[in-house]
């Protein structure tokens, strides 16, 4: 014996067919009357998150940064949380969690100039945080922050120089 | 007397449940109507579906909560809205589950390698969960109380 009778899902269908229905003409419609409407397909590629809205790319190459490392003409910066940070992080690098940038940043970048080359790095290569910390930071007079996407996992692929704790 | 009782407690859960579920819906829907370019973001820091489906997802899936909350809460259709409230709320649970077990901070869409630290992720988990528990129970009720040899409840 059937618990549930074929009729219900006949209903049912009909049911959610209707439903569609309704949110797609809801959905479009208020996505064309808005003002801050989407486009229905965009570019989410990692690329195109490092670009500013302003149209700036502030992403730096491995090869750059790593340059600049050796020549110990960059300071670089974490995005992650401190605990991360502790866990391992890219040799010299300074802890400015972007979850606690509006108090930690005074404290974090003492004596750094705003000429300096500022790299932003966090882990995994759709994180925000470092593109986030680099708008932040550009916006703060470092106008040379930019952001080594998918920083903290390539850098030690890569075997970069590390360290851990504080 | 006591069959009476029995009744009136079933039916006090399955209305409750009714009206739990619909407000849930709704109030997810709520923020996420206003702000659909907030809301692919969180989308996107999921990690899961590809580029093309996140902003379509992001314009349609709040109007959905808010089409399946309101036949919940005016109690029609409601095997079509139940449904497709339980199809929703047991995606949205595996995909917690799913950023969860691969150490996904969803928040930023960044992978902490510090597992097990993330009792934010834990609590969603649970309320999510729970969330699954009474709709499955309202799929029982919905479904077995329209079938045939049973009365309808409502």
């Amino acid at each position: 014996m059937r618990l549930i009778s074929s009729k219900i899902w006949i209903k049912t269908s009909n049911q959610v067919l209707f439903i569609v229905l309704i949110v797609l003409a809801a959905g479009f419609a208020s996505n064309y009357f808005r003002s801050d409407k989407i486009p229905f397909i965009e570019d989410w590629s990692a690329k195109s998150n490092l670009v500013t809205p302003s149209g700036e790319n502030l992403e730096i190459s491995l090869a750059e940064a790593s340059n600049l490392f050796k020549k110990g003409k960059a300071f670089f910066i974490d995005a992650r949380s401190l605990a991360e940070y502790d866990a391992g992080h890219i040799k010299g690098a300074i802890s400015l969690p972007y979850k606690e940038v509006d108090w930690k940043f005074v404290e974090a970048m003492t004596g750094i100039s705003e000429e300096s080359a500022v790299i932003t790095y966090c882990d995994g290569e759709t994180c925000e945080l470092s593109m986030e910390l680099a708008v932040f930071l550009r916006n703060a007079g470092y106008k040379n922050a930019t952001v080594l996407s998918n920083g903290w996992p390539v850098w030690k692929q890569n075997g970069l120089p590390v360290e851990t704790g504080e | 007397m006591k069959e009476e009782i029995r009744q009136k407690i079933s039916m006090t859960l399955y209305h409750g449940a009714r009206i739990g579920l619909s407000i849930v819906f709704i109030y997810a829907s709520y923020d996420k109507i206003l702000h659909p370019a907030a809301f692919a973001k969180v989308i996107y820091n999921y990690q899961i579906l590809p580029d093309e489906l996140i902003n379509l997802s992001a314009i349609f899936l709040p109007w959905l909560e808010l089409v399946i909350g309101s036949l919940l809460i005016i109690g029609v259709w409601l095997p079509g809205s139940v449904f497709i409230g339980n199809i929703l709320l047991i995606i949205f649970c595996s995909a917690l589950m799913y950023n969860k077990a691969r150490g996904l901070d969803i928040s930023c869409g960044c992978f902490s390698t510090s597992q097990g630290d993330l009792p934010e992720s834990t609590l969603y988990l649970i309320r999510d969960f729970s969330f699954v528990v009474i709709a499955v129970y309202l799929f029982i009720k919905v479904f077995i109380s329209e079938s045939p040899g049973l009365k309808r409840s409502s």
